[in-house]
C-alpha cells in the first residue's frame, strides 16, 4: 500500500513549496521595501539614492510578476 | 425514459454541488484579504466568482472521473455518482453551518466511495488509492503550507518590519489582490473541472457519450463555470469568518504570506501532479502566519475543531453517501429513489435556510472587516 505513495514528489514538494513561497516573499518585500525607501530618499532630496531604491522596487516587482505568470503557466498545462 | 430521468437528476444535484464547492471555497481565497480590508468583502466575492468562471475554461483536460483509482469503475452507475454527490453536498452544508472549513473534493471522494461500498461490497473500494490519493495529502498540505507560511511571515517581518506601517500595510493588501487573483483562478481551474467529469461521467454511463476519453459538451463546461462562480458569488460567511478572523487576529503582511504561502503549496502540488486540498492548504498557511508571529496567537481549540472536521470528512460523506444509496435501492433501480431523495433534500434545505432567514441577516453576512 505504501508503494502508492509517490514518495519523490511528496519530498520534492516539502522543499520546493517553501522555497516557491520565500522568492514570492523576498520579491514582494522587496517592491515594499523600494517603493517606501525610495519615496523617503525623494522627500529628502537624495536623488541618487531614491534611484537606487527605485531599482530593487522593480527588480523586485519583477521576479514578483515572474512567479506570477509561472503560477499561471503550470495551471494552463496542468494533466 | 427512465435512465433520461436519473441523468437529468444526476446533472440537477452535480451542478448543486458545483454551487456549494464554490459557497464553501470562497473562503479559500477571499477570506484573509477581507480579513486585513485589501478589498470589500462584495469585491473580493465578485473578483473571485469572476475568476473562479475564468478558470473554469482555462484547462480543459477533465479528469474524467473523480474517484478513479479510488472505487472500481466497473460498479459506478449514475445512481452511484447521485448518492456520492447527496454525501459530498451533505458535507459541504454541515461543515459550512459549523464555519468549518473541509475539503470539498474529499467530501465528493467520500461520497462516492461510501455508495460505492453499499453498491458492491469492500471489494469496491481500493485502499491503496484511498491513502495515496486522500489520506497522504490531507496529512502533508497543511504541514507544508503552515511551514512555509510560518517562515515567509518571519522572512516579511525582517525585511519590512522596521519601516513606516502605513505604506507596509498598503503594499501588502495590494499584493494580496494578486495572489487572491491567483487562488481563485486555480480554484476554477481545479474544481469546476471535478463536476464537468462528474457530469461527462453520467454522459458516458447512460451512453449519450462515446470513446475513451471523450471532451465535455460546452453546455456542460458553461454550466458548471456558472454554477461554481454563482456559489463563490454568494459567499460561504460563516466560513470566511472562521478563516479570516477566528483562527488568527491577522494583519496584511500575514494575510499575504497566507495566502501567497497556500498558492504556492496548491500550484507546486499541481505542477508535480500531486493532488492537494486548496482548503487544507490554505488553512495549514493561515495557521503558519498566525504562530509565525506569535504561538499564542493561534486560537489552536478551533484548529483542533477544523482538523476533527477533516478526519470526519471521508467516513461522514461515504456514510451518507451509503445511506442513500440504499435508501434509492428501496425504490428499485428506476428514477423514484433519486426523485425522492433531491425532493427531501430541497425540503431540508428550504427548512434550514428558511431557520437562518428568519434569525435575522446578521448571520448570513457577518464578517470581521
Amino acid at each position: 500500500m505504501i508503494a502508492a505513495v509517490d514518495t519523490d514528489a511528496l519530498l520534492e514538494l516539502a522543499w520546493v513549496a517553501p522555497l516557491a513561497v520565500l522568492t514570492v516573499t523576498i520579491a514582494w518585500a522587496l517592491v515594499i521595501r523600494g517603493t517606501t525607501l525610495a519615496l523617503e530618499a525623494r522627500r529628502n532630496g537624495r536623488s541618487v539614492a531614491a534611484a537606487l531604491h527605485g531599482l530593487v522596487a522593480v527588480a523586485g516587482g519583477a521576479l514578483f510578476m515572474a512567479a506570477l505568470v509561472f503560477g499561471l503557466l503550470i495551471m494552463i498545462s496542468k494533466d | 425514459m427512465e435512465s433520461d430521468i436519473i441523468l437529468v437528476i444526476v446533472v440537477a444535484t452535480a451542478l448543486a454541488f458545483d454551487f456549494t464547492n464554490g459557497f464553501h471555497d470562497t473562503a479559500n481565497s477571499v477570506a484573509t484579504s477581507i480579513s486585513t480590508r485589501a478589498l470589500a468583502p462584495r469585491t473580493a466575492v465578485t473578483l473571485a466568482a469572476i475568476l473562479n468562471f475564468a478558470g473554469a475554461f482555462i484547462s480543459l483536460k477533465v479528469a474524467a472521473t473523480i474517484a478513479s483509482g479510488i472505487v472500481d469503475a466497473d460498479i459506478v452507475t449514475t445512481t452511484v455518482i447521485f448518492a456520492g454527490l447527496i454525501g459530498a453536498i451533505f458535507w459541504n452544508l454541515a461543515t459550512w453551518y459549523f464555519g468549518l472549513p473541509s475539503s470539498s473534493s474529499h467530501a465528493l471522494i467520500g461520497g462516492v466511495v461510501g455508495a460505492a461500498f453499499a453498491a458492491a461490497g469492500a471489494d469496491a473500494v481500493k485502499g491503496a488509492g484511498l491513502l495515496e490519493k486522500v489520506i497522504v495529502p490531507a496529512l502533508v498540505a497543511p504541514v507544508v503550507a503552515f511551514l512555509a507560511a510560518g517562515a515567509a511571515i518571519l522572512l516579511a517581518y525582517r525585511m519590512v518590519g522596521r519601516l513606516h506601517p502605513g505604506p507596509v500595510n498598503r503594499g501588502y493588501r495590494l499584493g494580496q489582490i494578486a495572489s487572491l487573483s491567483l487562488l481563485s483562478l486555480s480554484h476554477g481551474t481545479n474544481d469546476a473541472q471535478k463536476t464537468m467529469g462528474i457530469i461527462t461521467l453520467a454522459l458516458i454511463a447512460n451512453g449519450d457519450l462515446g470513446g475513451a476519453n471523450p471532451d465535455p459538451p460546452m453546455w456542460v463546461i458553461v454550466s458548471a463555470a456558472t454554477a461554481i462562480a454563482l456559489g463563490t458569488y454568494s459567499g460561504g460567511w460563516r466560513i470566511i469568518r472562521t478563516m479570516g478572523s477566528r483562527i488568527i487576529k491577522m494583519d496584511p503582511a500575514q494575510g499575504f504570506s497566507a495566502q501567497t504561502g497556500g498558492a504556492a503549496v496548491i500550484l507546486t502540488a499541481a505542477h508535480l501532479g500531486f493532488p492537494l486540498s486548496t482548503t487544507h492548504s490554505i488553512t495549514g498557511a493561515v495557521l503558519g502566519a498566525g504562530a509565525g508571529k506569535r504561538l499564542s496567537a493561534v486560537r489552536w481549540g478551533l484548529a483542533g475543531n477544523i482538523f476533527l472536521a477533516w478526519v470526519l470528512t471521508l467516513p461522514c460523506a461515504a456514510a451518507v453517501g451509503a445511506l442513500t444509496y440504499g435508501f434509492t435501492r428501496i425504490f428499485g433501480t428506476g428514477a423514484a429513489g433519486p426523485l425522492i431523495v433531491s425532493a427531501s433534500l430541497l425540503v431540508l434545505m428550504a427548512i434550514v435556510f428558511g431557520k437562518r432567514v428568519q434569525r435575522g441577516p446578521a448571520l448570513t453576512t457577518a464578517v470581521d472587516t
